[in-house]
């Protein structure tokens, strides 16, 4: 289960939802990346759902520091819904956890 | 006079008091010990004091310690005469203090020692009680011209005598207060310098080759130590004892010990770097005052020592089964000779251990009282020796605390024979990111037992797992066919691990954690290494290719 690594992008209450699951590390961060661009390129808000998420490491969190900064940049949405345990202590540790707007889930972040 | 009146006893035998002289007493005492403010009872006092003896005018005079002299506190009367200072043994009120008894002046004109009048008050009669304490007399009370034209007769100086007992009572508890006041503050400063001091002297490390403590003799001290690692890998360190133990001597080892630090830093060779400061030491310290001091450097990795000393006891080598050598200075104390060239020396610690002490260690009396000398360290050097550094340190410390500290007291040791370390385990691969889940089931694995809360050892894995993605990102710049080791050893009190690789050597410099208040996507890693890890190093290894990172993490 965790073993497989999947990222996935739907809409979903007018979010462009990317959903990730298994462990982000080295060896899969750059498709990570590619999913959190592309979400962003349909200039709909951008949500990220980590709560299938058993790892991660900084090249994971690289991924969505620039996904983060890239729509600031142009003033869209981006939100982490559903941290799971193992995301949040890594976001805690770099700091970033006051940095990206986190909710506990979708619904809350289309508040 | 009633036959119950208490009595007063007097040099004549005993005087008997009524019972208004009780009541005024009773209200004196009362003021005083109600009144948190002396001088204002003191200015109500003298009021009543002229009102009761029926007198002209009443006053106070106290010694005053710092000018040498008498001067008048409080008084009543026509004229204000408070701040009057007479000299110490002059006048009616000198008399009164020197001898410390009572006198009655009945007529001024006839006694050659009367001041004369003051602005204008013409004294006709002069009554002065001392103000008798533990430490004699600290002051006088004085009545003059009883206002009926008459005479002060006995009755009256027992009086006075009587009511100087709570004045001189309650004058001293303020004294004493004072001085409490400013022994508390001075103590305080002290406090605060001590931990000034304490602040001076690094962090105890306890991965670390080097334990040093101090223990004053007061609360200050003049002896200092310092140890810190310097860019190459080496380990700077240097320690110092200041002649004399006060505050002087405390202020010097401030001094010295920054400028000992400042050229240290800078990889100066030991012989240069106490040539440096000697100078600078010479130039500006007071005649009379001196510094011993040894500095050098240590590389953990070729377990190599380089230093220099500088009138400093003998340090004592202990290398496995080799006899214990003694290391003496090869300078004078610094501060001297400001033109002394100093010169280093080498040694190979090799499994073994360096013992720095300074003297207060061998001025420790033994129990025949006697200073215990380097042969009493030697034989407290060999008790100890089969223990851990750490061990070792608290088991000397123990010992001499056991016996009588004459003088500030530091030890250092630079340790090469701690506990042996136990290899856990590890895995060799290719840079393959592919690989770094293997690299994670195995740390996970090798932690497992050694008490990490289940949070904490995942941060132990994402850190590890963070230093092989670094080697393969950087080192082999994303090459999947370089080859990395990671091998985890158990040390005596924490976690280590090895990783090494094959790549071309990277400056350490660009290994450092960046600063977390920019938000941006790259360089995290070495912070989260940084933040989860006690310690790390980055190398170039002794036998040429590649890079070596140590992580340490201390276990729980």
């Amino acid at each position: 289960m965790s073993d497989v690594n999947d990222c996935s992008t739907e809409d979903n209450q007018g979010v462009r939802l990317v959903r990730v699951r298994g462990e982000v590390d080295l060896s899969w961060s750059q498709r990570l990346r590619k999913s959190v661009l592309e979400a962003l390129a349909s200039n709909k808000p951008v949500a990220v759902d980590l709560s299938a998420v058993t790892y991660i490491d900084s090249s994971g969190i690289a991924a969505l520091v620039e996904g983060f900064q890239n729509a600031r940049g142009k003033s869209q949405r981006f939100s982490l819904v559903a941290v799971s345990k193992p995301v949040h202590a890594v976001l805690e540790l770099a700091r970033l956890d006051r940095v990206f707007p986190i909710f506990a889930s979708l619904d809350d972040a289309v508040k | 006079m009633s036959s119950a009146a208490p009595l007063l006893p007097t040099p004549n035998g005993l005087a008997r008091i009524g019972p208004e002289e009780v009541g005024i007493l009773a209200d004196f005492s009362h003021a005083f010990a109600a009144s948190m403010d002396v001088g204002e009872t003191l200015r109500r006092a003298v009021v009543q004091i002229a009102e009761h003896m029926n007198a002209e005018a009443a006053a106070v005079f106290l010694v005053d310690p710092v000018a040498g002299d008498i001067v008048c506190r409080a008084c009543a009367g026509p004229v204000d005469v408070v701040g009057l200072r007479v000299q110490q043994g002059r006048g009616i009120v000198g008399r009164a203090i020197a001898e410390n008894r009572v006198q009655m002046v009945r007529d001024t004109a006839r006694d050659p020692d009367h001041l004369g009048d003051q602005r204008g008050f013409h004294t006709r009669s002069i009554l002065c009680a001392p103000l008798d304490t533990a430490e004699g007399a600290i002051g006088a009370l004085q009545v003059l011209n009883k206002r009926d034209g008459a005479l002060f007769d006995s009755h009256d100086a027992n009086v006075l005598r009587l009511l100087a007992v709570p004045t001189a009572l309650a004058l001293n508890n303020a004294r004493l207060m004072r001085e409490l006041v400013e022994q508390n503050r001075i103590k305080r400063e002290f406090q605060l310098a001590r931990q000034m001091q304490k602040t001076l002297l690094p962090a105890r490390r306890r991965d670390f080759p080097i334990t040093a403590l101090n223990l004053p003799a007061r609360e200050i001290s003049g002896d200092f130590y310092d140890y810190f690692e310097i860019a190459d890998g080496r380990i700077a360190f240097c320690l110092g004892d200041v002649a004399g133990k006060g505050m002087d001597a405390a202020l010097l080892m401030v001094r010295a010990s920054s400028c000992l630090r400042w050229v240290g830093k800078d990889a100066t060779p030991p012989g240069e770097w106490l040539t440096k400061v000697n100078r600078e030491l010479s130039e500006t310290v007071t005649r009379g005052m001196f510094v011993c001091a040894v500095a050098g450097y240590y590389d953990p990795r070729t377990s190599m020592i380089e230093m220099a000393n500088a009138g400093f006891p003998p340090l004592l080598l202990r290398r496995g089964d080799e006899s214990m050598r003694e290391l003496r200075a090869d300078g004078p104390p610094l501060g001297i000779l400001g033109d002394y060239s100093y010169s280093s020396e080498r040694l190979a610690l090799a499994g073994g251990c360096l013992y720095a002490f300074s003297d207060g260690v061998t001025d420790v009396r033994g129990p025949d009282r006697k200073p215990i000398g380097i042969e009493g360290v030697r034989a407290l050097v060999e008790r100890v020796s089969g223990l851990s550094p750490r061990a070792r340190v608290r088991a000397i410390v123990g010992h001499l605390r056991k016996m009588s500290l004459a003088d500030d007291t530091t030890l250092m040791l630079i340790a090469d024979d701690g506990a042996p370390s136990r290899y856990l385990g590890g895995l060799a691969g290719s840079s393959d990111p592919e690989n770094l889940r293997l690299v994670r089931r195995k740390v996970a694995e090798l932690t497992h037992d050694l008490g990490f809360a289940e949070a904490q050892r995942q941060l132990i894995v994402l850190a590890v797992d963070e230093a092989v993605a670094n080697v393969i990102r950087h080192a082999y710049a994303g090459c999947c066919d370089g080859r990395v080791e990671l091998s985890i050893w158990l040390d005596a009190d924490a976690v280590r691990f090895e990783l090494r690789d094959y790549a071309s050597p990277v400056d350490p410099e660009r290994i450092r954690p960046r600063d977390l208040s920019e938000c941006r996507p790259g360089g995290l890693g070495v912070n989260l290494i940084d933040t989860v890890m006690d310690r790390w190093l980055f190398r170039h290894p002794d036998d040429g290719a590649g890079n070596q990172l140590t992580m340490i993490k201390r276990l729980p």
